[in-house]
């Protein structure tokens, strides 16, 4: 016992996100008006390609009534006024008495960007504050777009309507803002409205002079460098400062906020409730009890679920952030006189929260970078036989523990020589080096800091501040980036971001005694050396270590020696053979423990500098782990980037499209599991198959592992059955098989099965075999019973 | 939020927590610790400077220890020591003590600043000393055991020896 025990009280320290001025009514408004702008935006840049839309239409203008509803209820004038003017816009557009065109589209962005400024304003201040820009102008635009013609044929006929229109509508406004608007409207607001830039003949007839067109489209462009490049005096830096930099200490409202189904609270409430009672019972029983032990099994089983449970709440679908980006391709695409088009794939996605957050920035980048540099512009593309409409394909899926964003476009592609050429010539590689360096090597050096392959430095991106800050974003919080080029066809980025930050796998090794935490990402495969093997199998050049494995030399690190540890007797040893980022290198270790699923715990800056930890875990016993950083440990030890594909095999041209599996044989038929969720295979006897309800259990490193699959009742009872232990998510699951045959590649089929999320099929060995998701139990069909769907795939 | 502040009114009354290393009696202010850990298990982290303890466990987070004989420069203690969990503004850390003595009741005028004969270590650490009827206890001033500003004045107590 300790002779003294105190607490400090820390409440009278003021939180610093605390704004008293925003009370709880206007932060739901906050919440709620950002969202509908957000679907406003969404349905905005729809509305181009579909003008006559009545769903769409009447989408839009519910979210700007509501704000309209909703401020005049708050007593916010501005924002009252100015969604009043896009209501009534929004109202002719959706009776169908004006057709939506480019130029009505910019005016209602405009009014957007506008509203979510003065949004911003409250947030920060509570109060609307006063109008930087004049309102009157903004609405005069508005309301001279409403007398716009309603379809193209007849805009040569009234030319002069749409300045008189605004003129009028400014003096309506009231005397307040009359003088100053009106002399700004004419000067930068009329020729948006009197030349729209697709149509010559109306600028030519409308515009006093000449070149009003030139005029209306520096206006467009100052437009939309506004609120989309970082310049510090722009009108508008709310929306600069969301675009570029997160900058901003405190979240916003939005930020903070979560919304969360119904149903995942009901369930988490019920486990909640289950926890209290297994806690109750736990409580009452004593350690001799024979109730205890399922007892503990129980609160084993419900502290997992509860944490899944929890996890799934703070997944969000990537749409949260792609939702932005048609907005911001339409911008550029128009900026930079460049058609180009934005597909999005696989939306509904979900990644952590904090994890979306993390790749808004990154993304953005990309996204700019893409249509910027990669899309060449239209005359270029049918030079080159392309489609003149440039297209950036952005697409979410997972991949076993991770989920993959790819920025894809279809432009000219990356030039190998000259981004070789401009590292030496920036200094980022020396000339030697950079002429030794595979294709591969020399495309990754974009993401070195300063690197920037833009021949003319433009406004939107090609600053050298592109690549960096799109890979250190992104390995900031775990993920992988990888560029791929196919010169002439274009570029993918490829952000590979861990499901959650919180828990990794990781595979626990010992070194002196002591734990260490090797994330399982990095991990390829493990080596074991016994004792008498290490002089024999180890080779030393000099001072370097080396392994042959499988006839290619790799280069050995021993943790030991890294950590500086005490040298010990030479014994057995293992080598994990790592991966980190496309450096290989085997680490020597004393031993290896089991693979475990961490809770990754931040590290003090002191320690996280010595750069060989990227953090701690509690292990399970009680012990800590310090988790190794395999990227920055190859880096320091000077080990180089490796082709991916010298180990692989010929049919592996496309390692997209395949997988290798794990056959094996269950009863009565053949299955695979992607190898990538297998985390070990386990022989155990009947005897430790123990039921908890309907579902079989397995207890497995204190956890107690779910079984899936069919048990042979009838097999004797004394034979071991073999195991197969997959990740799922973030917690593993078991699946009884008879046994396992082998390990092959498969050509995926998912896409042409029946159930495409849960199950699928694949082709492994020219065969047609069922693919099992550890996500749920086997299909009760094989492949066999459904002829017809094995005839359809191998059709 | 500065708390140290109490100490410069005179007269005025303060606790302080006695504690023990490596032979020396320091005291820390009590109103700046935020819970005493009895004996924990502390990680050691290699390639960590000297002045690292280690890693504790402390709440479900990972907490780094500072070691007051490390600071010192004395060899670590053979036995498990106390650690004492301070606030800073770059989060909680810890401080290995050999043991937690008691707490006392001084005033602030039994401070005196630094005696100018004591060790240039000991010196960078300490607010003064506590004069008590039966002895001395050297006052910690927990915002210069900071690791981050330990970690910076040792990178320069580094350069400086270096120049020499």
């Amino acid at each position: 016992m300790l002779p003294v025990q105190w607490a400090t009280s820390l409440k009278f320290i003021p939180s610093s996100t605390d704004k008293l001025w925003v009370d709880d009514l206007t932060r739901e408004f906050l919440l709620e008006s950002q969202e509908g702008l957000d679907r406003m935006e969404r349905g905005l840049t729809e509305l181009e390609s579909r003008p006559a839309d009545a769903e769409l239409l009447a989408e839009i203008f519910r979210s700007v009534h509501t704000i309209k509803g909703t401020t005049g209820f708050l007593g916010f004038p501005r924002l009252e006024a100015l969604a009043h003017a896009g209501e009534n816009l929004l109202g002719l557009l959706r009776d169908g008495r004006v057709t939506a065109d480019a130029n009505i589209v910019s005016g209602l962005l405009a009014l957007l960007d506008r509203l979510r400024g003065i949004l911003r304003t409250i947030e920060a201040t509570g109060v609307e504050g006063e109008p930087k820009h004049d309102d009157g102008a903004m609405i005069g635009r508005l309301e001279s777009l409403q007398g716009a013609p309603a379809a193209g044929s007849s805009a040569g006929r009234k030319p002069a309507t749409p300045a008189g229109a605004e003129t009028g509508a400014v003096a309506s406004i009231g005397s307040r803002v009359r003088r100053p608007a009106k002399k700004r409207a004419r000067r930068e607001e009329a020729p948006m409205c009197v030349a729209p830039l697709r149509d010559p003949p109306v600028a030519e007839e409308a515009g006093p002079q000449g070149n009003e067109r030139a005029v209306a489209r520096v206006a467009e462009e100052r437009e939309t460098s506004s609120s989309h490049a970082d310049s510090a005096s722009s009108p508008r830096p709310e929306a600069v400062a969301a675009a570029v930099s997160s900058a901003s200490p405190v979240a916003g409202t939005a930020d903070c906020t979560l919304r969360v189904a119904t149903e995942l609270l009901n369930r988490m409430m019920n486990l909640v409730g289950e926890l209290v009672l297994t806690r109750n019972q736990i409580l009452q029983a004593n350690s001799a009890d024979a109730a205890f032990a399922p007892l503990g099994r129980r609160l084993d089983t419900v502290t997992a679920d509860l944490r899944e449970a929890v996890m799934k709440a703070r997944m969000q679908p990537v749409n949260h952030v792609f939702a932005r980006f048609p907005r911001l391709v339409r911008d550029l695409a128009r900026s930079l006189g460049k058609p180009v088009r934005l597909e999005l794939e696989g939306q509904e996605t979900e990644l952590d929260k904090s994890l979306l957050e993390a790749i808004r920035d990154p993304l953005t980048h990309a996204i700019r970078n893409a249509v910027d540099h990669g899309i060449e512009s239209a005359e270029i593309r049918a030079a080159a036989g392309k489609p003149p409409e440039g297209l950036v394909r952005l697409r979410a899926r997972h991949e076993s523990s991770h989920v993959i964003v790819e920025v894809q476009d279809d432009g000219a592609g990356m030039n190998i020589e000259r981004i070789r050429a401009k590292a030496i010539d920036r200094g980022l590689v020396e000339a030697a080096r950079a002429a030794q360096m595979s294709e591969r090597e020399i495309l990754q050096l974009v993401f070195l800091a300063g690197f920037s392959t833009a021949d003319a430095v433009t406004s939107i991106s090609g600053r050298g501040v592109g690549m960096d800050v799109v890979r250190t974003n992104v390995e900031k919080i775990g993920g992988k980036v990888e560029i791929d080029s196919d010169a002439g066809h274009g570029t993918t980025l490829r952000l590979r971001i861990p499901l959650t930050l919180a828990i990794i796998p990781a595979l626990i090794v010992h070194s002196r005694e002591q734990n260490f935490a090797i994330p399982q990402a990095a991990l390829v495969e493990l080596v074991h050396l016994d004792a008498d093997q290490v002089s024999v199998g180890i080779d030393w050049l000099g001072n370097a270590a080396l392994y042959r494995l499988r006839g290619r030399l790799l280069p050995l690190l021993f943790l030991d020696r890294l950590l500086q540890q005490p040298p010990r007797e030479q014994g057995a040893c293992d080598i994990a053979i790592l991966n980190a980022d496309g450096r290989r290198f085997g680490l020597v270790v004393d031993g290896v423990a089991d693979p475990q699923e961490i809770v990754v715990k931040p590290l003090a800056a002191v320690l996280r500098d010595i750069g060989v930890y990227a953090g701690a875990s509690i292990l399970g016993n009680g012990e800590m782990a310090l988790i190794l950083h395999p990227g920055a440990i190859a880096q320091s030890a000077g080990i180089g980037l490796t082709e991916e594909t010298q180990e692989a095999g010929p049919d592996e041209a496309n390692p997209a499209a395949r997988d290798d599996f794990l056959l094996v044989e269950t009863s009565s038929r053949r299955a695979a599991l992607p190898l990538e969720t297998v985390v070990r295979i386990e022989r155990v006897p009947p005897s430790r198959i123990e039921r908890a309800g309907a579902r079989a259990v397995l207890r497995f490193e204190q956890e107690l592992l779910p079984l899936n699959g069919v048990m042979d009742e009838s097999g004797a009872a004394e034979t071991p059955t073999t195991v197969v232990i997959c990740r799922e998510g973030t917690r593993q699951v078991g699946f009884l098989v008879n046994r396992v045959l082998d390990v092959a590649p498969g050509s995926s089929l998912r896409e042409a099965g029946t159930s495409a999320l849960s199950a699928g099929v694949a082709l492994l060995r020219d065969q047609v075999t069922e693919i099992i998701s550890p996500g749920c139990a086997p299909l009760p069909a094989t492949c066999e019973d459904c002829p017809g769907l094995a005839a359809e795939l191998q059709a | 939020m500065k708390r140290e502040g109490t100490a410069s009114i005179p007269g005025s009354r303060q606790e302080i927590c006695s504690l023990k290393a490596g032979g020396m009696h320091f005291a820390a202010p009590l109103a700046r610790i935020l819970e005493i850990l009895g004996k924990p298990f502390v990680q050691h982290v290699p390639l960590a400077p000297d002045f690292v303890g280690g890693v504790v466990h402390y709440r479900g987070e990972v907490l780094i220890a500072i070691s007051l004989r490390g600071l010192l420069g004395m060899e670590s203690a053979s036995s498990k020591g106390d650690v004492l969990v301070f606030e800073s503004g770059n989060g909680p850390f810890g401080l290995i003590v050999d043991a937690v003595g008691e707490v006392l009741s001084v005033s602030a005028n039994d401070l005196e600043p630094c005696p100018s004969n004591l060790d240039s270590r000991c010196e960078a650490l300490m607010a003064g000393a506590w004069k008590l009827p039966d002895r001395l206890l050297i006052a910690l001033d927990p915002e210069r055991l900071e690791p981050q500003r330990v970690a910076s004045a040792a990178a320069q107590s580094r350069k400086g020896s270096h120049a020499d």
